[in-house]
């Protein structure tokens, strides 16, 4: 079964991954217009976009679904199908009625 | 290092087109994350008017919505509703159809210039959304309380008895259906993709009441084959060098964050709910599409219209499909906050008193 990660745990990574989210979108923008050029050569150097935007969806992907988690936003698990609960017999023991 | 960019390809960004992009890119991807597609209606047009041209509006669009596309579907198939092999069948036959789209708007382009190609692309929205979107809607406001499938023999009910080879079964569809049934739904998918950019109008509820899916499937599959398409047009769009990364990353900023809060959403929500906000979405953006054909009749000389009225209609048949968006967004967050503060009083409900 799925580890359900905790609040906490989850602020640490949104942190973690907003720190990396933050600086690929920093490079990004802190060098836009040569990349922005690079990028739009067309023919092969369609593989930088592409690599980029994979690079983003992974890093602030990341970096959302944990903040959904730490903000307490979570999914409705599926209602578990209830199993007849095993009930065991108590075992007989010998008692002394004195 | 310093580069000067191409003005006639790349647009100066201004704080408020930043803004702009990233609550449209917040807003589209809660709308997909929740209904499998939409926001790219609104981004188009809404890039465009910032003064990026035509084409980079669509390459970069296109550019956002594949990862976009690719993280709501992992969200939704650790939620169990994600059918990957019904969503690579449709990619397949989508492909065929997007290549079949661009042929017959090349086609209508040649022979009737640019105003017919816009003239056939907005009857065809306002065709297909006010036929499918109707339909959807119908259902979801008949759907029962619970938000449950009526009962009774319904068209995939029927074309799934149906034993034609090759006959297919889609596990997380529950569904077994000959593949014949599932070609056309994704063709015309890829067909309305390659013409008013959003497949799913068509896609989701194709799966529905064609293949059979429930809705909650059919919106999580949608995104697989937003996936696939998207990727296959950002090659071709990025091999010309056409995506404006700037753009593209803005947007999928807020996308990010909105698609998995859409993805969450459907857990949380009843079924009907999907079908709802996509008919009254497609209802909407039927209209604002309505409002533009006058403008390209007349440029065909088949209609006299003052042009103080086209362009007041142009601007809102814009304004309308910001709010068909819009209002999608609403909906979909109000429930959510309805349906998590039903949930947290059940909880308390339940939750053993100590005495």
């Amino acid at each position: 079964m799925a580890h359900e990660m905790t609040k906490k745990q989850a602020m640490v990574r949104m942190i973690g991954f907003g720190a990396a989210s933050a600086a690929v979108f920093g490079a990004i923008f802190h060098f836009a217009n040569p990349i922005t050029e690079i990028f739009s050569r067309g023919g092969f150097y369609a593989a930088l976009p592409i690599a980029t935007v994979f690079l983003v969806s992974y890093v602030h992907g990341s970096f959302a679904s944990n903040m959904w988690t730490a903000l307490g936003i979570n999914a409705k698990q599926p209602a578990k199908t209830l199993k007849p609960a095993v009930t065991k017999r108590p075992e007989v023991r010998a008692t002394l009625n004195a | 290092m310093d580069v000067a960019l191409d003005s006639l390809r790349f647009i100066d960004l201004t704080t408020s087109s930043i803004i702009f992009l990233f609550i449209v890119g917040f807003i589209g991807g809660l709308v997909s994350g929740f209904i499998g597609s939409g926001g790219a209606f609104v981004l188009t047009p809404g890039m465009m008017s910032l003064g990026v041209p035509g084409t980079v509006a669509v390459a970069s669009n296109m550019c956002h919505k594949f990862p976009k596309a690719l993280v709501g579907a992992i969200k939704r198939f650790r939620y169990g509703q994600v059918d990957i092999k019904l969503g690579l069948v449709m990619a397949v036959s989508a492909g065929v159809g997007v290549q079949f789209g661009i042929k017959l708007q090349r086609m209508i382009l040649e022979k009737w210039g640019p105003s017919g190609s816009n003239l056939y692309v907005s009857l065809s929205f306002v065709a297909v959304l006010i036929l499918v979107g109707g339909y959807v809607f119908y259902d979801a406001m008949t759907a029962d309380k619970g938000g449950k499938a009526k009962a009774g023999a319904t068209l995939a009910q029927r074309l799934q008895k149906l034993e034609i080879w090759p006959m297919m079964t889609f596990k997380t569809a529950g569904v077994r259906i000959s593949m014949w049934f599932t070609i056309p739904v994704g063709f015309a998918t890829g067909m309305l993709a390659a013409t008013i950019a959003v497949g799913g109008f068509v896609g989701v509820p194709g799966m529905i009441y064609i293949i059979g899916a429930s809705g909650l499937v059919a919106s999580a599959t949608e995104l697989v084959i937003a996936f696939v398409m998207g990727l296959g047009g950002t090659i071709n769009w990025a091999m010309h060098g056409m995506v404006d990364i700037r753009l593209t990353v803005i947007i999928l900023a807020g996308s990010l964050l909105g698609v998995q809060l859409g993805a969450i959403g459907t857990t949380l929500v009843k079924e009907s709910l999907i079908k709802f906000v996509m008919g009254s979405i497609m209802l909407i953006v039927a209209v604002s599409r309505a409002l533009a054909v006058p403008k390209y009749l007349a440029e065909l000389g088949l209609m006299n219209v003052d042009p103080g009225t086209v362009s007041v209609m142009d601007k809102a048949s814009f304004l309308i499909m910001c709010a068909a968006l819009l209002f999608g967004a609403l909906i979909i967050m109000g429930s959510m906050y309805k349906a998590r503060k039903a949930n947290a009083a059940e909880e308390e409900r339940e939750a053993p008193v100590h005495v």
